[in-house]
C-alpha cells in the first residue's frame, strides 16, 4: 500500500499555487504588518484591552465530565479549557485582488487550525470560535500576506462592499466606515470596530499593498490578470469532479478506477 | 464585436463608464437619493403620527449610518425600456406581479367528460353543444357568486368577481366550431398550426374547462380554496342547466369529478413542514409554469426569449414570492431574485449562448447530451458571463451579490445546454458545471457557498427512480435538494423552457396547461409577463380584486 500524500489544490497558475500555500499548514504565512494585542482586541469589539474573557463554563479541568473516548484523543482548544463564549471574526475580500477568497479562507481554517467553525458567502467569511483562539487566529490573518488593509475588511453586519467598485484611495466601500485612509501616514485606520461601535482612537491596520505585490499574493482569478480557463489542470478536476458526481451520485459501483 | 446588451443600462445606472474601477461613496445623498424611500418616508412619517406608533425609517439603516452610501442604482426591466427603483419591483409594491400569481392561483382546470357520461349514460340525458352552451352560460353566472336553484340568497358583489368566468377547450374541432365563441379556447386561432395540431392530438376529443376563480378569493382564503369554489359551483349549474334533481345522487359525482377525477390543480399540496394546500407555489412544477408562459406560442422563432420570460415568472413565484414571502417574509430577496430580469444581463449572456451554440452545433437541439457537450457549453458560457464582470466593473457592482452572478452565469449556461441539446436534464448539467467553476474561479459562490444547493446537484441530477430524483420539468420548489434554494428555481423554469422551444415542441410537460394559459381573457399577460411587471413599475398596471366597491372613497 502506498504511503498517502496529503493534495492541497490542483491547477499550475499562480493563482493555484498561492491556494495550495496558504492551505499547507508546512508553509508560514509572510508577516507583513504588526498590530497590538490590544488594537486587535479594540477592533474585534468582543470585550475591552485587559478586560477577563467571559466564560459560559467552568474550565475544564474543574468540570466533571462523562467518560468518553474522544476527549482522551482530541486536546480541546485553549478557549475551551478555559470555558469562553463563542464570539467571531469576521472578513469581507474585494473581488480586487484582494490576498484571500472566502472558500479558500476557510479551507484554510479546516487545514491549519482546530476548534474554530468557518462559514463561506460571497461577501463573507465567518469564522466562530472560543474568543481567545478566535483572536489568535485573527492575529495571524490579519498581520500576514492573506491580508491587505484596502482590499480585505474585518466586518460583522452590514458586509457588502466585496463586488462593488473601488473608492479614490484604492480601498473596499464599506456602508459603515469603519475604516479611513489616512493620507499623511499612507495607512488604513479603524475608527469602528467590526460591528460599526466607534473606537476611543484610530487602530492602525497597515499600509495596502501595490496592486503588483497584490496580483503575486492572490488566490484570485481575473481575466485582467490569471485567466481561469487557461490553467487546464484546474479546469479538468472540475469537469472530472463533475462527472464523478453526476455519474456515481446514486451508481458508486457504476465507476471503476477512481 | 458590438456593445453587451446590458451596457445602455450600465450607462444609466453609474456617472462613470462601465469600465471604471473607481468611483466615491458616502456623500451622494444617503437614502435620499432614491425617490422610493422619500416617497416611503413621507407617507411612513404621516401614518406614524395617526397611529402614534412609529414606522418606516431608513436612517436605522447600515448600523445607523444610514442607507444609501453608495450610489441607489436604478433598475430597467429587461427587454422593455423601463426603469424603476428596487421598491418597485417588490412583489408587494408591483401590482403586475400580485396578479402574476393570482391567475395561477385562482385557475384549476376540470375535464367535463366525467360528467357528460353520467348525464348520457346513467341518467339518459341529451348531452350538445347546445347543452353545453347553456350550461356554460349558467356556470359564468354561478361561479363568481351567483345563485341558481335557491330563493332569497346572498349573492357577491360582481364588481368584486369580474375576473371570474370558465372557458372550455378540446381537441375536438367539430365541437369546438359549434361551442359559443365567449366561452372557447381556441386552438386554432391562438397557435400556430403546427402547434395547434400537436396540442389538439393530445388533447384528443375530450373536453376541459378553465376555471378561474376571483382573484380577490385568493387573497381572502387560499389556493386551496379554488377546486372546492369550482366543485361547488359546477354542481349548482348542472342542476338547472340539465334539470336535475337538486341533491340526486349524480350531484356528488359531478362534485366528486371535479374535485379528484377530473381536476388539474396548479400546484399540488405540499407536506406538513410546508404547510400549503393545492395551488400554491411550494406545489408548482417547473414544466407547468413553463408551460403557463406563452411567448413560443405568439414568437415561436425565438427560444430565448421565451426563456427568458418564464425565467423571469420563476423568480417572482419561486424565488419573490415564496422563498422570499411564503418561507421568510418582510425585506425579502428581491434583488436576489430580479437579477435575472432586469439590466439586460442574463439577456446578453443567454444570446451570446445561442450564437455559441448555433455555431458550434450548427442549430438548436442538433447535439444529443453528453458529457463532452455539457462540459463545452457550461465552460465557455460560465467564461463569457464571468469575464463580463471583470470586464465591467459597473456590472460586478450591479450584481453585487455572489448568489446573483451565480445564478445568472449558470442560468444562461444551463439555457444554453437546453438549446444545444432540446433536453432539459442536460440544461440542468450545464448549470451544475457552471456553478462548481464559478466556485473555483472566483473562491466563492452564494448563500453560504451553495453547498447544498449546487455541489450535491449533480449527484441526483440523472436519476428519475423514486425519492432520488425527478425528470426537471416535474420537479418544484419542494423537490428535497431545492428547499433552500432561492436564485435557483427560476433558471431552472427557464433551463425547461429552453429545452423544449429548442425542439419545437409545443408544451413542455402539460398541453392543458399551455392551452388554459393561451385564454386572451385572463388578467396578467402571459406572452409578455416582462412588460406587465414594467407596467406594475410604472404604477400603470390595473390588477383584479379591488375592493373599492365596497369600502368608502379614499
Amino acid at each position: 500500500m502506498s504511503t498517502y500524500v496529503r493534495q492541497f489544490y490542483p491547477g499550475t497558475s499562480q493563482s493555484s499555487i498561492n491556494r495550495r500555500k496558504y492551505l499547507d499548514p508546512k508553509t508560514k504565512y509572510e508577516k507583513l504588518r504588526s498590530v497590538s494585542d490590544e488594537d486587535l482586541v479594540r477592533v474585534l469589539g468582543h470585550r475591552k484591552p485587559g478586560e477577563a474573557y467571559k466564560t459560559v463554563h467552568p474550565p475544564l479541568e474543574e468540570m466533571k465530565e462523562p467518560e468518553d473516548p474522544i476527549r482522551k484523543i482530541v486536546e480541546p482548544t485553549p478557549g475551551t479549557k478555559a470555558g469562553d463564549r463563542i464570539r467571531f471574526v469576521q472578513f469581507t475580500d474585494s473581488v480586487y485582488f484582494s490576498p484571500m477568497a472566502p472558500y479558500v479562507r476557510t479551507w484554510a481554517m479546516y487545514s491549519r487550525y482546530r476548534g474554530l467553525d468557518p462559514g463561506v458567502l460571497s461577501g463573507r467569511n465567518p469564522i466562530e470560535g472560543r474568543e481567545r483562539d478566535i483572536e489568535k487566529v485573527a492575529k495571524e490573518l490579519v498581520e500576514t500576506e492573506v491580508f491587505d488593509p484596502a482590499r480585505t475588511a474585518l466586518r460583522g453586519y452590514t458586509v457588502h462592499g466585496h463586488a462593488l467598485r473601488l473608492d479614490e484611495n484604492g480601498l473596499m466601500f464599506d456602508a459603515v466606515r469603519r475604516y479611513t485612509f489616512n493620507k499623511a501616514k499612507g495607512v488604513v485606520e479603524y475608527v469602528k470596530d467590526q460591528l460599526g461601535v466607534p473606537l476611543d482612537k484610530p487602530v492602525e491596520i497597515g499600509v495596502p499593498l501595490p496592486e503588483n505585490e497584490l496580483k503575486k499574493r492572490t488566490v484570485q482569478f481575473r481575466i485582467d490578470h490569471i485567466k481561469f480557463v487557461d490553467d487546464k489542470p484546474l479546469l479538468n478536476y472540475i469537469h472530472r469532479n463533475f462527472e464523478l458526481r453526476c455519474r456515481s451520485g446514486f451508481n458508486p459501483e457504476g465507476v471503476k478506477g477512481i | 464585436m458590438a456593445e453587451p446588451r446590458y451596457i445602455k443600462a450600465l450607462r444609466k445606472k453609474f456617472k462613470e463608464s462601465p469600465e471604471e474601477r473607481y468611483t466615491t461613496f458616502y456623500t451622494l445623498g444617503g437614502w435620499a437619493q432614491d425617490p422610493r424611500k422619500r416617497e416611503f418616508k413621507e407617507i411612513s412619517d404621516k401614518i406614524a403620527k395617526q397611529r402614534n406608533i412609529p414606522m418606516y425609517n431608513p436612517t436605522f439603516g447600515c448600523g445607523g449610518v444610514g442607507l444609501g452610501q453608495r450610489t441607489y442604482m436604478p433598475y430597467l426591466i429587461s427587454g422593455t425600456e423601463t426603469y424603476g427603483m428596487p421598491e418597485d419591483i417588490h412583489v408587494v409594491n408591483n401590482a403586475a406581479m400580485h396578479q402574476l400569481w393570482d391567475d395561477i392561483r385562482r385557475t384549476v382546470i376540470v375535464g367535463l367528460d366525467a360528467a357528460h357520461t353520467i348525464l348520457s349514460k346513467r341518467l339518459g340525458k341529451e348531452v350538445t353543444p347546445e347543452t353545453i352552451n347553456h350550461y356554460l352560460e349558467v356556470l359564468n353566472h354561478a361561479l363568481p357568486g351567483g345563485a341558481t336553484i335557491q330563493e332569497h340568497m346572498a349573492e357577491i358583489h360582481p364588481a368584486l368577481t369580474e375576473d371570474c368566468y370558465c372557458k372550455v377547450f378540446t381537441g375536438d374541432d367539430e365541437l369546438a366550431d359549434r361551442i359559443d365563441k365567449r366561452f372557447l379556447i381556441d386552438i386554432n386561432k391562438l397557435f400556430p398550426k403546427d402547434q395547434a395540431e400537436k396540442l389538439k392530438k393530445a388533447i384528443g376529443k375530450k373536453t376541459y374547462q378553465a376555471l378561474r376563480m376571483p382573484t380577490i378569493v385568493g387573497h381572502l382564503m387560499d389556493g386551496g380554496t379554488m377546486a372546492r369554489w369550482a366543485a361547488m359551483q359546477i354542481s349548482m349549474a348542472m342542476i338547472p342547466s340539465y334539470k336535475l334533481m337538486a341533491g340526486e345522487a349524480a350531484v356528488g359525482e359531478f362534485a366528486f369529478a371535479a374535485k379528484h377525477a377530473e381536476l388539474i390543480e396548479m400546484g399540488t399540496l405540499t407536506p406538513w413542514r410546508r404547510a400549503r394546500g393545492p395551488n400554491e407555489p411550494g406545489g408548482l412544477p417547473f414544466g407547468y409554469l413553463a408551460d403557463m408562459i406563452q411567448y413560443n406560442r405568439v414568437h415561436p422563432e425565438d427560444p430565448c426569449k421565451y426563456a427568458l420570460e418564464a425565467l423571469a415568472c420563476g423568480a417572482v413565484i419561486y424565488d419573490q414570492y415564496w422563498f422570499g414571502s411564503y418561507m421568510s417574509g418582510g425585506v425579502g430577496f428581491t434583488q436576489y431574485a430580479s437579477c435575472v430580469y432586469t439590466d439586460d444581463i442574463l439577456d446578453d449572456y443567454v444570446y451570446w449562448g445561442l450564437d455559441y451554440v448555433k455555431k458550434k452545433f450548427g442549430g438548436l437541439a442538433k447535439v444529443k447530451p453528453s458529457m463532452d457537450v455539457i462540459k463545452d457549453v457550461a465552460t465557455a458560457i460560465t467564461d463569457y458571463s464571468l469575464s463580463s464582470y471583470e470586464k465591467y466593473p459597473a456590472n460586478m457592482e450591479t450584481h453585487f451579490g455572489g448568489s446573483q452572478r451565480a445564478a445568472v452565469a449558470a442560468a444562461a449556461s444551463g439555457i444554453g445546454g437546453s438549446l444545444a441539446t432540446g433536453v432539459a436534464q442536460a440544461g440542468m448539467g450545464c448549470w451544475y458545471l457552471s456553478q462548481l467553476i464559478h466556485k473555483e474561479w472566483m473562491g466563492r459562490l452564494g448563500f453560504y457557498g451553495y453547498d447544498a444547493q449546487d455541489h450535491a446537484g449533480p449527484c441526483n441530477l440523472w436519476s428519475w427512480r423514486s425519492d432520488e430524483g425527478l425528470p426537471i420539468e416535474l420537479r418544484g420548489v419542494n423537490y428535497p435538494n431545492y428547499a433552500m434554494n432561492v436564485g435557483h428555481t427560476s433558471a431552472y423554469t427557464g433551463i425547461v423552457a429552453a429545452a423544449h422551444a429548442a425542439r419545437g415542441d409545443a408544451w413542455c410537460v402539460n398541453p392543458l396547461i399551455k392551452v388554459a394559459f393561451a385564454d386572451p381573457s385572463l388578467k396578467f399577460d402571459w406572452t409578455y409577463p416582462r412588460e406587465c411587471f414594467a407596467k406594475g413599475v410604472l404604477r400603470e398596471y390595473m390588477p383584479a380584486g379591488r375592493r373599492d366597491v365596497i369600502v368608502p372613497p379614499r
